[in-house]
């Protein structure tokens, strides 16, 4: 990634990682986590799509993630459901005043612990409870800012149906529009085979490549090779997808 | 079986960074190949991966490990017993399975991925086959692939092994072997039409 980026994600950026199930955001989330609390950074998880336990019980089958960085407290898992429930948000929507206490919420985490790597998994699922666009807009605008103040690196994962060329990279078309950058994840079929592939779409202050790469999650966390030209593109005539 | 000497003078003149293109016929290419691998293990001392795509790593790890020779410093890609129900279940420790020959660049990064995993300080990367691979792969994919792929391997000071039976390969794909590879190994059979 840092090779893609040319050098990396830009401190401070908040960026959304987009796409589609089993294209490995979770595992990228994650290990962006790792890779910062292996340098001593305090390190923070929301998770909002599957519960805390579930989460590590994954992760820690790749070998990469330590899970004597949650027990020494450099990762910090936060269910997204015990965050509600302390803020009594417990309710189907979210009107303007519940979205601030839940930015405030996050940002005093992020604060007292002093985060500076961030993921948030995923907002489409937090968003879900934000019926309006415009609140969606200003949620998101409003914690990337204040993130960005307290010199945290943000990671938002969304999850979309399709990456292909004519696809929204976010579920409700405005958490593009408010990012440093696109990260988005996706598959690509060929011959009844998936490949999952990771692009980079935007990256404010990097002059990143646009390349599609093909992902593989190994072991030693997300590995990317650029992928070929000749087998990344639909071509009818020829019958490669 | 006797393996081919003369295989193992011409490799002594190889240096890491070499791309070798490895050609032999249909019927001698596991000789060619033992010919290939012993001086590596031997008089190299080197480790590697073994890309298998002509047949199951089972087969090879059998029929090298009955000419004598360890395998425990090679860890091999098996490209095809996916393709068949109990295919995978095997007895090897040193094998990985990638779906299909048509994932080529999943391929290429298992073996970035055991080349950075191995102890071993000289690797090889020893594709078995071209031919194979030009099975699944379209022409002018798989041209793209091996420049990709040697070009990689060069820039890490891999030594790259590609075998290919000449006349099984794709006109394309041959000339563009000749003009990646730096290296030819040539023990393709003369066939007499």
């Amino acid at each position: 990634m840092d090779e893609i980026l040319r050098g990396g994600i830009p401190y401070g950026s908040t960026v959304l990682a987009a796409g589609t199930c089993g294209s490995g955001k979770t595992t990228l989330g994650m290990e962006f986590l790792v890779r910062g609390a292996t340098t001593g950074e305090a390190c923070a998880h929301f998770t909002a799509t599957e519960p805390s336990v579930k989460l590590l019980e994954n992760i820690r089958q790749f070998p990469f993630f330590d899970m004597g960085m949650v027990d020494s407290g450099l990762i910090n898992v936060f269910d997204m459901d015990v965050l509600y429930s302390w803020l009594g948000l417990e309710k189907a929507s979210f009107d303007l005043e519940d979205v601030h206490a839940l930015i405030k919420a996050i940002t005093d985490i992020v604060n007292t612990i002093g985060v500076t790597r961030l993921v948030i998994d995923s907002v489409t699922t937090l968003c879900y409870k934000i019926k309006s666009e415009q609140l969606i807009r200003d949620f998101l605008f409003t914690l990337g800012k204040k993130l960005a103040t307290l010199g945290c690196t943000t990671i938002l994962i969304s999850e979309i149906t399709s990456a292909t060329e004519n696809a929204h990279w976010s579920s409700f078309g405005v958490e593009e529009a408010i990012c440093d950058g696109i990260i988005v994840m996706g598959d690509v079929e060929r011959m009844g085979h998936l490949l999952r592939f990771l692009q980079v779409v935007k990256m404010r202050g990097t002059s990143h490549s646009r390349a599609k790469n093909t992902l593989e999650l190994t072991p030693l966390g997300v590995m990317l090779t650029p992928m070929l030209k000749w087998g990344s593109t639909v071509d009818n005539k020829q019958g490669w997808g | 079986m006797e393996l081919d000497q003369r295989i193992a003078e011409q490799l002594t003149e190889v240096s890491l960074n070499s791309s070798i293109q490895v050609r032999c016929g249909t019927s001698n290419a596991f000789m060619v190949t033992a010919s290939v691998i012993v001086p590596l293990l031997h008089s190299f001392e080197m480790g590697g991966v073994y890309i298998s795509a002509s047949r199951g790593a089972t087969e090879t790890i059998d029929a090298l490990e009955a000419l004598g020779l360890s395998t425990e410093n090679i860890h091999f890609i098996d490209l095809v017993s996916s393709g068949f129900l109990g295919g995978t279940e095997v007895e090897h420790k040193n094998i990985s399975f990638v779906d299909s020959p048509i994932m080529l660049e999943s391929v290429l990064l298992r073996t970035l991925y055991h080349l950075r995993t191995t102890d071993n300080e000289r690797n090889f990367v020893f594709l078995d086959s071209v031919n194979a691979l030009a099975i699944y792969n379209e022409e002018r994919m798989l041209a793209e692939y091996l420049h990709t792929f040697i070009n990689t391997f060069r820039n890490r000071e891999v030594l790259t092994v590609i075998l290919n039976v000449p006349d099984q390969t794709p006109p394309s794909v041959l000339a563009n072997m000749d003009l990646y590879c730096t290296d030819l190994v040539d023990r393709g059979q003369v066939v007499i039409h």
